[in-house]
Protein backbone atom coordinates (compact mmCIF):
# COMPACT_ATOMS: atom_id res chain seq x y z
CA UNK A 1 0.00 0.00 0.00
CA UNK A 2 1.38 3.32 -1.01
CA UNK A 3 1.32 6.23 1.37
CA UNK A 4 -1.06 8.92 0.20
CA UNK A 5 0.28 12.45 0.34
CA UNK A 6 -2.93 14.24 -0.54
CA UNK A 7 -6.54 13.45 -1.35
CA UNK A 8 -8.64 15.34 -3.88
CA UNK A 9 -12.34 14.71 -3.28
CA UNK A 10 -14.40 15.35 -6.41
CA UNK A 11 -17.48 13.38 -5.39
CA UNK A 12 -20.64 15.03 -6.67
CA UNK A 13 -18.72 17.30 -9.00
CA UNK A 14 -19.95 17.63 -12.56
CA UNK A 15 -18.06 17.71 -15.80
CA UNK A 16 -15.42 19.19 -16.22
CA UNK A 17 -14.56 20.09 -12.60
CA UNK A 18 -12.95 16.74 -11.65
CA UNK A 19 -10.67 16.92 -14.69
CA UNK A 20 -9.77 20.57 -14.24
CA UNK A 21 -9.23 20.28 -10.49
CA UNK A 22 -7.00 17.24 -10.74
CA UNK A 23 -4.92 18.91 -13.42
CA UNK A 24 -4.44 21.96 -11.20
CA UNK A 25 -3.68 19.80 -8.19
CA UNK A 26 -0.86 17.82 -9.76
CA UNK A 27 0.79 21.01 -10.93
CA UNK A 28 1.17 22.06 -7.29
CA UNK A 29 2.53 18.75 -6.03
CA UNK A 30 6.13 17.60 -5.80
CA UNK A 31 7.77 14.75 -7.65
CA UNK A 32 7.23 11.34 -6.06
CA UNK A 33 4.24 12.42 -3.99
CA UNK A 34 1.08 10.33 -4.14
CA UNK A 35 -2.28 11.86 -5.01
CA UNK A 36 -5.56 10.11 -4.39
CA UNK A 37 -8.54 11.34 -6.43
CA UNK A 38 -12.13 10.39 -5.56
CA UNK A 39 -14.69 10.75 -8.37
CA UNK A 40 -18.21 9.55 -9.06
CA UNK A 41 -18.50 10.81 -12.60
CA UNK A 42 -17.88 8.00 -15.14
CA UNK A 43 -16.35 10.12 -17.90
CA UNK A 44 -13.80 11.66 -15.52
CA UNK A 45 -12.96 8.27 -14.02
CA UNK A 46 -11.83 7.16 -17.45
CA UNK A 47 -10.33 10.40 -18.61
CA UNK A 48 -8.31 11.52 -15.59
CA UNK A 49 -5.99 8.47 -15.70
CA UNK A 50 -5.50 8.98 -19.43
CA UNK A 51 -4.76 12.68 -19.09
CA UNK A 52 -2.33 11.98 -16.27
CA UNK A 53 -0.52 9.31 -18.27
CA UNK A 54 -0.15 11.80 -21.11
CA UNK A 55 1.25 14.33 -18.67
CA UNK A 56 3.85 11.77 -17.63
CA UNK A 57 2.54 10.89 -14.17
CA UNK A 58 2.29 7.28 -13.08
CA UNK A 59 -1.20 5.89 -12.60
CA UNK A 60 -0.71 3.53 -9.66
CA UNK A 61 -4.27 2.23 -9.57
CA UNK A 62 -7.87 2.91 -10.56
CA UNK A 63 -10.29 1.15 -8.27
CA UNK A 64 -14.09 1.09 -8.47
CA UNK A 65 -15.10 1.49 -4.85
CA UNK A 66 -18.88 1.63 -5.10
CA UNK A 67 -21.73 2.20 -7.52
CA UNK A 68 -20.40 4.95 -9.75
CA UNK A 69 -17.48 5.75 -7.44
CA UNK A 70 -13.81 5.45 -8.24
CA UNK A 71 -10.49 5.95 -6.45
CA UNK A 72 -7.58 6.95 -8.65
CA UNK A 73 -4.05 6.88 -7.24
CA UNK A 74 -1.24 8.74 -8.96
CA UNK A 75 2.48 9.10 -8.40
CA UNK A 76 3.61 12.53 -9.45
CA UNK A 77 6.34 12.72 -12.05
CA UNK B 1 -54.98 7.02 -32.37
CA UNK B 2 -52.99 4.50 -34.37
CA UNK B 3 -50.40 7.18 -35.14
CA UNK B 4 -50.06 7.79 -31.41
CA UNK B 5 -48.84 4.24 -30.88
CA UNK B 6 -46.53 4.31 -33.90
CA UNK B 7 -44.92 7.46 -32.49
CA UNK B 8 -44.72 6.00 -29.02
CA UNK B 9 -43.16 2.65 -29.94
CA UNK B 10 -40.77 3.80 -32.67
CA UNK B 11 -39.70 6.96 -30.83
CA UNK B 12 -39.17 5.16 -27.57
CA UNK B 13 -37.15 2.33 -29.13
CA UNK B 14 -34.83 4.63 -31.07
CA UNK B 15 -34.47 6.77 -27.94
CA UNK B 16 -33.49 3.79 -25.79
CA UNK B 17 -30.88 2.76 -28.34
CA UNK B 18 -29.56 6.32 -28.58
CA UNK B 19 -29.45 6.76 -24.80
CA UNK B 20 -27.64 3.46 -24.37
CA UNK B 21 -24.94 4.45 -26.87
CA UNK B 22 -24.60 7.98 -25.44
CA UNK B 23 -24.04 6.60 -21.94
CA UNK B 24 -21.62 3.84 -22.94
CA UNK B 25 -19.66 6.17 -25.20
CA UNK B 26 -19.84 9.22 -22.85
CA UNK B 27 -20.85 11.09 -25.98
CA UNK B 28 -21.25 14.72 -24.96
CA UNK B 29 -20.72 17.54 -27.42
CA UNK B 30 -20.22 20.06 -24.63
CA UNK B 31 -17.19 18.11 -23.42
CA UNK B 32 -16.11 17.45 -26.99
CA UNK B 33 -16.05 21.11 -28.03
CA UNK B 34 -14.93 22.52 -24.70
CA UNK B 35 -12.02 20.13 -24.24
CA UNK B 36 -10.40 21.16 -27.51
CA UNK B 37 -9.35 24.31 -25.67
CA UNK B 38 -9.65 23.30 -22.01
CA UNK B 39 -8.01 19.88 -21.80
CA UNK B 40 -6.40 19.70 -25.25
CA UNK B 41 -8.24 16.40 -25.57
CA UNK B 42 -9.53 15.56 -29.05
CA UNK B 43 -11.06 12.12 -28.63
CA UNK B 44 -14.65 13.21 -28.18
CA UNK B 45 -14.54 15.72 -31.03
CA UNK B 46 -13.17 13.00 -33.30
CA UNK B 47 -16.11 10.90 -32.21
CA UNK B 48 -18.47 13.73 -33.17
CA UNK B 49 -16.74 14.06 -36.55
CA UNK B 50 -17.15 10.35 -37.28
CA UNK B 51 -20.83 10.52 -36.32
CA UNK B 52 -21.33 13.50 -38.65
CA UNK B 53 -19.59 11.83 -41.59
CA UNK B 54 -21.51 8.59 -41.06
CA UNK B 55 -24.74 10.61 -41.16
CA UNK B 56 -23.60 12.40 -44.33
CA UNK B 57 -23.02 9.10 -46.04
CA UNK B 58 -26.29 7.56 -44.83
CA UNK B 59 -28.47 10.62 -45.40
CA UNK B 60 -26.97 11.15 -48.86
CA UNK B 61 -27.63 7.55 -49.81
CA UNK B 62 -31.18 7.53 -48.44
CA UNK B 63 -31.90 10.87 -50.10
CA UNK B 64 -30.69 9.64 -53.49
CA UNK B 65 -32.72 6.43 -53.46
CA UNK B 66 -35.76 8.32 -52.20
CA UNK B 67 -36.02 6.80 -48.74
CA UNK B 68 -36.03 10.26 -47.17
CA UNK B 69 -36.62 13.79 -48.43
CA UNK B 70 -33.98 16.32 -47.41
CA UNK B 71 -35.41 18.92 -45.05
CA UNK B 72 -32.60 21.34 -44.11
CA UNK B 73 -33.20 24.08 -41.54
CA UNK B 74 -33.59 27.65 -42.73
CA UNK B 75 -30.81 30.18 -42.40
CA UNK B 76 -31.76 33.39 -40.60
CA UNK B 77 -29.55 36.46 -40.48
CA UNK B 78 -29.38 36.88 -36.69
CA UNK B 79 -31.17 33.82 -35.38
CA UNK B 80 -28.79 31.13 -36.63
CA UNK B 81 -25.54 32.61 -35.34
CA UNK B 82 -26.89 34.25 -32.17
CA UNK B 83 -29.08 31.30 -31.24
CA UNK B 84 -26.14 28.96 -31.66
CA UNK B 85 -23.80 31.24 -29.73
CA UNK B 86 -26.21 31.60 -26.80
CA UNK B 87 -26.77 27.84 -26.83
CA UNK B 88 -23.00 27.36 -26.58
CA UNK B 89 -22.75 29.70 -23.59
CA UNK B 90 -25.61 27.87 -21.90
CA UNK B 91 -24.30 24.37 -22.37
CA UNK B 92 -21.08 25.06 -20.47
CA UNK B 93 -23.14 26.42 -17.54
CA UNK B 94 -25.53 23.48 -17.75
CA UNK B 95 -22.54 21.09 -17.82
CA UNK B 96 -23.92 19.29 -20.84
CA UNK B 97 -25.39 19.84 -24.28
CA UNK B 98 -29.04 19.02 -24.94
CA UNK B 99 -28.35 15.33 -25.52
CA UNK B 100 -25.64 15.14 -22.84
CA UNK B 101 -27.96 16.65 -20.26
CA UNK B 102 -30.73 14.24 -21.22
CA UNK B 103 -28.66 11.08 -20.99
CA UNK B 104 -27.06 12.13 -17.69
CA UNK B 105 -30.50 12.30 -16.11
CA UNK B 106 -30.63 8.59 -16.88
CA UNK B 107 -27.34 8.13 -14.98
CA UNK B 108 -29.02 9.68 -11.95
CA UNK B 109 -27.39 13.10 -12.10
CA UNK B 110 -29.97 15.37 -10.53
CA UNK B 111 -28.09 18.54 -11.50
CA UNK B 112 -28.72 17.57 -15.10
CA UNK B 113 -32.41 17.06 -14.29
CA UNK B 114 -32.52 20.68 -13.14
CA UNK B 115 -30.75 21.73 -16.36
CA UNK B 116 -33.30 19.72 -18.33
CA UNK B 117 -36.21 21.53 -16.67
CA UNK B 118 -34.51 24.80 -17.56
CA UNK B 119 -34.08 23.63 -21.15
CA UNK B 120 -37.76 22.71 -21.52
CA UNK B 121 -38.90 25.97 -19.92
CA UNK B 122 -36.55 28.10 -22.01
CA UNK B 123 -37.57 26.36 -25.22
CA UNK B 124 -41.29 26.62 -24.45
CA UNK B 125 -41.06 30.27 -23.39
CA UNK B 126 -39.18 31.11 -26.59
CA UNK B 127 -41.29 28.96 -28.88
CA UNK B 128 -44.71 30.22 -27.89
CA UNK B 129 -44.42 32.25 -24.70
CA UNK B 130 -43.02 35.46 -23.28
CA UNK B 131 -39.86 35.35 -25.40
CA UNK B 132 -41.54 34.42 -28.69
CA UNK B 133 -41.57 38.08 -29.82
CA UNK B 134 -37.80 38.27 -29.45
CA UNK B 135 -37.43 35.01 -31.33
CA UNK B 136 -39.58 36.25 -34.22
CA UNK B 137 -37.56 39.47 -34.38
CA UNK B 138 -34.27 37.55 -34.50
CA UNK B 139 -35.58 35.22 -37.18
CA UNK B 140 -37.26 37.94 -39.26
CA UNK B 141 -34.66 37.97 -42.03
CA UNK B 142 -34.98 34.44 -43.33
CA UNK B 143 -33.12 33.03 -46.35
CA UNK B 144 -34.98 29.73 -46.35
CA UNK B 145 -33.46 26.22 -46.43
CA UNK B 146 -30.28 27.07 -48.35
CA UNK B 147 -27.48 24.51 -48.43
CA UNK B 148 -23.72 24.73 -48.65
CA UNK B 149 -24.06 24.27 -52.42
CA UNK B 150 -26.90 26.75 -52.97
CA UNK B 151 -30.59 26.03 -53.17
CA UNK B 152 -31.91 22.61 -52.20
CA UNK B 153 -32.18 20.41 -55.30
CA UNK B 154 -32.53 16.71 -55.92
CA UNK B 155 -28.76 16.58 -56.20
CA UNK B 156 -28.09 17.88 -52.69
CA UNK B 157 -28.04 14.31 -51.30
CA UNK B 158 -25.33 13.45 -53.83
CA UNK B 159 -23.07 16.15 -52.39
CA UNK B 160 -23.69 14.73 -48.92
CA UNK B 161 -22.88 11.24 -50.12
CA UNK B 162 -19.63 12.31 -51.78
CA UNK B 163 -18.48 14.33 -48.76
CA UNK B 164 -19.45 11.42 -46.51
CA UNK B 165 -17.44 8.88 -48.51
CA UNK B 166 -14.36 11.11 -48.73
CA UNK B 167 -14.56 12.04 -45.06
CA UNK B 168 -15.13 8.51 -43.83
CA UNK B 169 -12.24 7.26 -45.93
CA UNK B 170 -9.84 9.94 -44.72
CA UNK B 171 -10.78 9.69 -41.04
CA UNK B 172 -10.60 5.91 -41.14
CA UNK B 173 -7.14 6.00 -42.69
CA UNK B 174 -5.66 8.76 -40.54
CA UNK B 175 -7.41 8.24 -37.20
CA UNK B 176 -9.16 4.92 -36.77
CA UNK B 177 -6.69 2.59 -38.46
CA UNK B 178 -3.87 3.92 -36.31
CA UNK B 179 -5.91 3.36 -33.18
CA UNK B 180 -6.87 -0.18 -34.18
CA UNK B 181 -3.25 -1.04 -35.00
CA UNK B 182 -2.07 0.31 -31.66
CA UNK B 183 -4.63 -1.79 -29.83
CA UNK B 184 -4.48 -4.74 -32.19
CA UNK B 185 -4.41 -7.47 -29.61
CA UNK B 186 -7.17 -5.97 -27.58
CA UNK B 187 -9.22 -5.21 -30.68
CA UNK B 188 -9.26 -8.77 -31.96
CA UNK B 189 -9.68 -10.28 -28.55
CA UNK B 190 -13.30 -11.34 -28.54
CA UNK B 191 -13.32 -12.91 -25.10
CA UNK B 192 -15.14 -10.93 -22.42
CA UNK B 193 -17.32 -9.26 -25.04
CA UNK B 194 -20.10 -8.66 -22.56
CA UNK B 195 -17.63 -7.07 -20.17
CA UNK B 196 -16.44 -4.78 -22.93
CA UNK B 197 -19.95 -3.88 -24.09
CA UNK B 198 -21.72 -3.49 -20.78
CA UNK B 199 -19.06 -2.59 -18.22
CA UNK B 200 -16.34 -0.51 -19.85
CA UNK B 201 -16.66 2.80 -21.67
CA UNK B 202 -16.60 2.41 -25.45
CA UNK B 203 -13.85 3.69 -27.69
CA UNK B 204 -14.45 7.02 -29.38
CA UNK B 205 -14.64 5.55 -32.87
CA UNK B 206 -17.15 2.81 -31.97
CA UNK B 207 -19.32 5.47 -30.37
CA UNK B 208 -18.98 7.87 -33.30
CA UNK B 209 -19.98 5.30 -35.92
CA UNK B 210 -22.88 4.04 -33.79
CA UNK B 211 -24.30 7.51 -33.08
CA UNK B 212 -24.22 8.16 -36.83
CA UNK B 213 -25.89 4.82 -37.55
CA UNK B 214 -28.69 5.49 -35.07
CA UNK B 215 -29.37 8.84 -36.69
CA UNK B 216 -29.59 7.11 -40.08
CA UNK B 217 -32.12 4.61 -38.73
CA UNK B 218 -33.97 7.38 -36.92
CA UNK B 219 -34.85 9.53 -39.92
CA UNK B 220 -37.08 7.15 -41.94
CA UNK B 221 -38.73 5.96 -38.73
CA UNK B 222 -39.39 9.53 -37.62
CA UNK B 223 -40.72 10.38 -41.10
CA UNK B 224 -43.05 7.38 -40.97
CA UNK B 225 -44.41 8.81 -37.72
CA UNK B 226 -45.18 12.13 -39.38
CA UNK B 227 -42.01 14.09 -38.62
CA UNK B 228 -39.59 14.39 -41.56
CA UNK B 229 -36.34 15.00 -39.69
CA UNK B 230 -33.56 12.94 -38.09
CA UNK B 231 -32.77 13.07 -34.38
CA UNK B 232 -33.38 16.15 -32.26
CA UNK B 233 -33.69 16.76 -28.52
CA UNK B 234 -34.90 20.21 -27.56
CA UNK B 235 -38.20 20.16 -29.47
CA UNK B 236 -39.02 16.91 -27.68
CA UNK B 237 -38.76 18.47 -24.24
CA UNK B 238 -40.62 21.61 -25.29
CA UNK B 239 -43.34 19.37 -26.72
CA UNK B 240 -43.58 17.30 -23.57
CA UNK B 241 -43.89 20.44 -21.47
CA UNK B 242 -46.62 21.70 -23.78
CA UNK B 243 -48.40 18.36 -23.47
CA UNK B 244 -48.22 18.50 -19.68
CA UNK B 245 -49.46 22.06 -19.35
CA UNK B 246 -51.86 22.69 -22.24
CA UNK B 247 -53.62 19.42 -22.94
CA UNK B 248 -57.40 19.70 -23.06
CA UNK B 249 -60.08 17.14 -23.84
CA UNK B 250 -60.34 18.63 -27.35
CA UNK B 251 -56.69 18.04 -28.14
CA UNK B 252 -55.61 15.16 -25.91
CA UNK B 253 -52.11 14.85 -27.36
CA UNK B 254 -51.10 18.50 -27.86
CA UNK B 255 -47.35 18.80 -28.30
CA UNK B 256 -46.74 15.06 -28.48
CA UNK B 257 -44.87 13.65 -31.45
CA UNK B 258 -42.22 11.06 -32.27
CA UNK B 259 -39.50 13.20 -30.69
CA UNK B 260 -41.38 13.46 -27.37
CA UNK B 261 -41.00 9.72 -26.93
CA UNK B 262 -37.48 9.75 -28.30
CA UNK B 263 -36.17 11.96 -25.49
CA UNK B 264 -37.88 9.86 -22.83
CA UNK B 265 -36.31 6.81 -24.47
CA UNK B 266 -32.86 8.44 -24.21
CA UNK B 267 -33.24 8.70 -20.43
CA UNK B 268 -34.44 5.09 -20.19
CA UNK B 269 -31.62 3.81 -22.43
CA UNK B 270 -28.97 5.64 -20.42
CA UNK B 271 -30.53 4.37 -17.21
CA UNK B 272 -30.41 0.76 -18.42
CA UNK B 273 -26.81 1.14 -19.62
CA UNK B 274 -25.59 2.79 -16.43
CA UNK B 275 -27.41 0.29 -14.20
CA UNK B 276 -25.81 -2.66 -15.99
CA UNK B 277 -22.40 -1.00 -15.71
CA UNK B 278 -22.91 -0.16 -12.06
CA UNK B 279 -22.70 3.55 -12.80
CA UNK B 280 -26.22 4.53 -11.82
CA UNK B 281 -26.59 6.58 -8.67
CA UNK B 282 -28.90 9.43 -7.74
CA UNK B 283 -26.52 12.28 -6.97
CA UNK B 284 -26.32 16.06 -6.87
CA UNK B 285 -23.51 18.54 -7.24
CA UNK B 286 -22.37 19.41 -3.73
CA UNK B 287 -22.41 23.11 -4.39
CA UNK B 288 -25.79 24.89 -4.50
CA UNK B 289 -24.33 27.41 -6.93
CA UNK B 290 -23.67 24.66 -9.47
CA UNK B 291 -27.33 23.64 -9.48
CA UNK B 292 -28.42 27.25 -9.96
CA UNK B 293 -25.97 27.65 -12.84
CA UNK B 294 -27.27 24.46 -14.39
CA UNK B 295 -30.85 25.77 -14.27
CA UNK B 296 -29.84 29.08 -15.83
CA UNK B 297 -27.64 27.30 -18.38
CA UNK B 298 -30.48 24.98 -19.33
CA UNK B 299 -32.88 27.88 -19.81
CA UNK B 300 -30.35 29.72 -21.99
CA UNK B 301 -29.83 26.57 -24.05
CA UNK B 302 -33.58 26.24 -24.57
CA UNK B 303 -33.76 29.85 -25.74
CA UNK B 304 -30.77 29.47 -28.06
CA UNK B 305 -31.93 26.19 -29.55
CA UNK B 306 -35.35 27.62 -30.35
CA UNK B 307 -33.93 30.80 -31.90
CA UNK B 308 -31.41 28.78 -33.96
CA UNK B 309 -34.13 26.22 -34.80
CA UNK B 310 -32.15 23.37 -33.31
CA UNK B 311 -29.77 22.26 -30.57
CA UNK B 312 -26.49 20.42 -30.95
CA UNK B 313 -28.41 17.40 -32.23
CA UNK B 314 -31.03 19.08 -34.46
CA UNK B 315 -28.48 21.44 -35.99
CA UNK B 316 -25.05 19.92 -35.57
CA UNK B 317 -25.69 16.18 -35.88
CA UNK B 318 -28.80 16.20 -38.10
CA UNK B 319 -28.55 19.51 -39.96
CA UNK B 320 -24.90 19.64 -41.05
CA UNK B 321 -25.09 16.27 -42.85
CA UNK B 322 -28.00 17.73 -44.86
CA UNK B 323 -25.57 20.55 -45.71
CA UNK B 324 -27.95 23.15 -44.25
CA UNK B 325 -26.21 26.51 -44.16
CA UNK B 326 -28.39 27.55 -41.22
CA UNK B 327 -27.21 24.51 -39.26
CA UNK B 328 -23.58 25.12 -40.17
CA UNK B 329 -23.77 28.75 -39.02
CA UNK B 330 -25.61 27.75 -35.83
CA UNK B 331 -22.96 25.10 -35.12
CA UNK B 332 -20.17 27.65 -35.51
CA UNK B 333 -22.10 29.78 -33.02
CA UNK B 334 -22.34 26.84 -30.61
CA UNK B 335 -18.57 26.25 -30.77
CA UNK B 336 -17.73 29.93 -30.22
CA UNK B 337 -20.20 30.31 -27.34
CA UNK B 338 -18.87 27.17 -25.69
CA UNK B 339 -15.26 28.35 -25.95
CA UNK B 340 -16.04 31.81 -24.60
CA UNK B 341 -17.91 30.47 -21.56
CA UNK B 342 -15.26 27.80 -20.89
CA UNK B 343 -12.63 30.53 -21.05
CA UNK B 344 -14.57 32.79 -18.66
CA UNK B 345 -15.33 30.04 -16.15
CA UNK B 346 -12.14 28.02 -16.07
CA UNK B 347 -9.42 30.39 -17.18
CA UNK B 348 -8.07 32.36 -14.24
CA UNK B 349 -8.09 29.42 -11.85
CA UNK B 350 -5.92 27.44 -14.22
CA UNK B 351 -2.80 29.53 -13.75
Amino acid sequence: MVEITETLDCMGEVCPYPDVKSKRKVKKMKSGEILEILVDYPLSAERIPETMKNLGHEVVSVEKTDKSAWKIILRIK
Amino acid sequence: MEMFYIQLISGLLVGILFGFVLQRGRFCMNSAIRDIVLMKDYKLIKSVALALLTCMFGFGFMGLVGMVTFNPKSLTLFGSILGGFVFGLGMVLAAGCASGTTYRVGEGMMGSLVALLGLALGAAATGAGTLSGLKSALQSINYGPVTLFGALTKWTPLFSLILGILGLGATFYFWVLKEIKAEREEFFDFSDMSEKIFKKGWSWYTTGYLVGLINIIAWPLSAAAGRNYPLGITAGWAGNLKFLTTTTTDSPTAGLSWISWLVIGVILGAMIASMIAGEFKLRTPRDGKTILLQLVGGFIMGFGATVAMGCNIGNLLSGIPQLSLGSIVASIGIVLGCWLMAFLLFREKDE
